[in-house]
């Protein structure tokens, strides 16, 4: 409340009348919440000169790691809604909220989500010696004897991912969080865990020499990376369209036209063919999304996961 | 012959023009990092990293990490000299390299850490180049059981290194555990100590307190002192620097102690160099006939932690390169200038990158041995740095510590987490209470929660996990026998002391037993 309260007080009373037009004024900041090199920041620095070239002024990557994203994220809701100062984060923007109730920040208030950038699908991988092949012997052998998934961390998407799986499959299996996609991927190599949702970067090395296998892709449809490997809708699990996405975010109360400027500057950037070559290797999917559409993703999927938090006993 | 074949590719690709001279470069910077006390390899490693991305992935990668195992060699220096760990893994080489310096022995001592450090990392690349895959199978046994009694193991290790008082130790461990335990809990996400500041539901950050409690406590304290530069530099000069015979002898073993110590703690994930030193240190006073001689000056006392923090440096990147998985965040960091430029690591890394992976290992050839010809002769130039007035050295010093603090996690809460530990370490010097197993319960405290219960959810909340797979049970066997050697070793020396105390013709006999 008092972040709204303060915000509502920048917005009317210090935030200088700006025009879409002139916009961005100065160098324009953009809060990463991660640590430089992760998969967030990597993909925000190769945007960034795209971005300048767009607006004739620098973009500042800062990099405001902690909390599981949320100090970054905190930290642009309080900041002045005058567009220079964007976060771009992801979908543990929508993940985080479910089971860390106490944030000082509201996630359907204090930002406004501006634009989906792009996605990382995941695919449920176990180690290549597992004595099951597909998904549905993977559930009935765990109902015969309960199995572990691993996570790369309690409240990632990861995590709720496989907790969706769980609820929708009806499957018997324990979850076991590991701090990061590297060592839950080893967890299944060594055999300590049975299923991982994984990015398809963190598994595929391992994919290809066939130390673990791929028993499906989550979500509607299969992907180029993994052609062979059907999709969870093909297999009968139609809800489980969970992506790993980056998306852009102002604090409320900035001026609409800079709103719309900064989608239309972004999805121009995305388009480019220089930069598609650029982060494609890097497994990414590249969306195309108006305010109002990205707006209406994070608030259903804020309900989605706050109710499975809630069904699978997850938040405090 | 494919592995003569790849040696040759490797070395190939590291002697080429740029690529030697970003070893260089990344070995000097990391040796200027290393000798300036406060500011660490992370610290570096996070501000120059925006540097290397305009650079090939493995040029990148051959600089950053010359600078990772230059800071090793050089933070034995400020270590002996000044008795302030350059870097965290120096900080048990201050025991006895700075009694050493004080006995005008401080160019035998920097030389000798120099040929320790040369020695331990040889012996770290030549393990690196010939059992990645092996080893990388052999990590793979290792689960979470297995992780929580190799660290509960560290833990007792490291409460017979602290000096004097056993119980002081224990409660510097149990303080560190503690304030190892603020902010969110990795398997429940349940907020603790932190008082409802944000930046602090990841943590406290290492790198502040490793900084406050040994880098500006130190710094009080000297400035209380107003101790004047006690390095004399007659005992520097290359003629001074030379060890006696006897030196050299003991050195050998500790030598080959430490760098096997390294090579193993090295691989595993988050033990790496500082506790493969202080390991190597417990095990040298241990094994050594004179135990009393630790502490004092005692050469072993340095060759052993510098060959194992050096080996660990190097062994580091097993796990790193052949399964992805970073043992510290400054693996992590390497890690991420290879997903940078596209590389994904992982066990194909060496068949779909050879020139990379062969390219770097041969590359830490390269920078050992610049690093050698660098520190030998240049060991009159670090030494001439630390000799700069203490009222120019110590404010810059505290610069460079903020600086390094602050970007160890862009905030200004690590800034004040600082101060908060420098005046928490002034107060345990002043009281006698040891940092390094502050440190250390720091550390491990968090992963041994983190690892102990995962291993109880994955044994389904059976305790005897711990006792039924075969490499945990092993380990917790060593343990309890540490545990018992340590006690009964006590109860000797407590004994002998009361020998002592009652006739002097008790002691010759006593001596025999120790």
């Amino acid at each position: 409340m008092k972040t709204l309260l303060t915000a509502a007080a920048m917005a009317l009373g210090l935030a200088q009348p700006l025009f879409a037009a002139d916009y961005p004024a100065g160098p324009v900041t953009v809060v990463v919440p991660y640590s430089p090199s992760g998969n967030t920041d990597v993909f925000m620095r190769h945007l960034a000169p795209y971005l300048e070239k767009a607006w004739g002024q620098p973009v500042l990557i800062d990099n405001r790691p902690g909390g599981g994203s949320m100090v970054g994220t905190a930290q642009v809701a309080q900041a002045r809604p005058d567009g220079q100062t964007l976060l771009v984060t992801t979908s543990a923007y929508v993940t985080a909220p479910a089971i860390q109730p106490d944030l000082p920040f509201d996630p359907r208030e204090d930002l406004i989500p501006v634009a989906n950038v792009g996605h990382v699908s995941y695919i449920l991988v176990t180690n290549a010696t597992s004595d099951f092949d597909t998904l549905d012997e993977f559930v009935a052998a765990s109902k015969e004897s309960p199995k572990f998934a691993a996570t790369a961390g309690l409240g990632t998407t990861t995590h709720f991912a496989i907790e969706k799986f769980i609820a929708d499959s009806g499957a018997d299996v324990d979850v076991v969080h590991f701090k990061g996609g590297g060592p839950a991927v080893v967890s299944i190599l060594s055999g300590e865990t049975d299923i991982y949702g994984s990015s398809v970067s963190s598994a595929g090395e391992n994919l290809t020499s066939g130390k673990i296998k791929a028993l499906a892709v989550l979500g509607s449809a299969r992907i180029d990376a993994q052609p062979d490997v059907p999709s969870t809708a093909e297999l009968g699990y139609p809800d489980l369209e969970i992506k790993q996405w980056v998306g852009m975010f102002v604090p409320a109360g900035t001026d609409p036209a800079i709103v719309e400027k900064l989608n239309a500057d972004v999805n121009a950037a995305l388009r480019n063919e220089e930069f598609i070559a650029k982060v494609t290797p890097l497994d990414w999917t590249l969306n195309a999304t108006t305010p109002e559409g990205f707006a209406e993703q994070v608030d259903s999927e804020l309900d989605m996961w706050k109710a499975l938090a809630e069904s699978q006993g997850l938040s405090q | 012959m494919e592995f003569l074949a790849n040696i040759g590719l490797g070395f190939s690709v590291a002697l080429s023009l740029t690529n030697i001279f970003y070893c260089f470069l990344g070995a000097f910077l990391g040796t200027l990092v290393g000798v300036i006390p406060g500011l660490g390899v992370l610290a570096a490693i996070s501000m120059l990293f925006p540097l290397t991305f305009h650079l090939e992935p493995t040029t990148a990668l051959i600089m950053l990490a010359g600078i990772w195992y230059g800071t090793t060699y050089g933070g034995s220096t400020a270590s002996i000299l000044l008795n302030l760990p350059g870097t965290p893994a120096n900080a048990v080489t201050c025991l006895d390299g700075y009694p050493m310096a004080r006995q005008g022995r401080g160019g035998v001592a920097l030389f000798m850490t120099t040929v320790a450090s040369f020695f331990g990392a040889s012996f770290g690349i030549v393990l690196l180049t010939l059992f990645t895959p092996v080893i990388a199978d052999y990590a793979l046994r290792f689960g979470s059981a297995e992780y929580f009694a190799l660290m509960l193991m560290g833990l007792v290790a490291a409460s017979t290194i602290s000096e004097g008082s056993a119980v002081k130790g224990l409660s510097m461990v149990v303080l560190g555990i503690i304030i190892g335990l603020v902010g969110m809990d990795s398997q429940s996400a349940t907020v603790r100590f932190s008082f409802g500041v944000m930046g602090l539901l990841e943590g406290v950050s290492l790198i502040a307190l490793a900084m406050g409690v040994f880098g500006v406590a130190e710094i009080i304290m000297s400035v209380r002192r107003v101790r004047t530069a006690d390095i004399d530099p007659e005992t520097l000069r290359l003629k001074a620097i030379k060890p006696s015979r006897d030196e050299m002898r003991r050195s050998w073993f500790p030598m080959l102690r430490g760098a096997s110590i390294g090579s193993f703690f090295g691989t595993l994930p988050g033990t790496g160099p500082s506790i493969a030193a202080f390991l190597s240190y417990a095990i040298e006073k241990r094994v050594s006939r004179t135990p009393e001689r630790f502490g004092n000056g005692a050469i072993e006392g340095i060759m052993g932690p510098e060959s194992a923090n050096n080996a660990a440096d190097q062994t580091a990147f097993i796990p790193t390169l052949s399964l992805g998985v970073p043992g510290s965040a400054t693996m992590a960091l390497m890690l991420g200038v290879l997903m940078i430029h596209g590389v994904a690591p992982g066990p194909n890394l060496i068949s779909s990158q050879p020139e990379l992976f062969w390219g770097l290992i041969m590359s830490f050839w390269v920078g050992n041995l610049i690093l050698l010809l660098l520190n030998i002769p240049l060991i009159g130039v670090w030494v001439r740095m630390l000799t700069i007035p203490y009222h120019i050295l110590y404010p810059a010093v505290l610069m460079f510590i903020c600086i390094g603090a602050y970007t160890s996690g862009f905030t200004v809460l690590n800034v004040w987490m600082v101060l908060v530990f420098g005046a928490l370490g002034y107060a345990m010097r002043i009281f006698g209470f040891p940092g390094a197993p502050l440190l250390l319960g720091f550390v491990l405290g968090p992963l041994m929660e983190e690892h102990f219960r995962r291993a109880m959810v994955l044994s389904r909340g059976e305790f005897l996990t711990f006792f039924e797979r075969p490499i945990s049970a092993v380990i917790m066997a060593l343990t309890g026998m540490i545990l018992i050697w340590s006690v009964w070793s006590a109860e000797i020396i407590r004994r002998r002391r009361a020998a002592r105390a009652a006739g002097d013709g008790a002691t010759t006999h006593e001596a025999r037993e120790g």
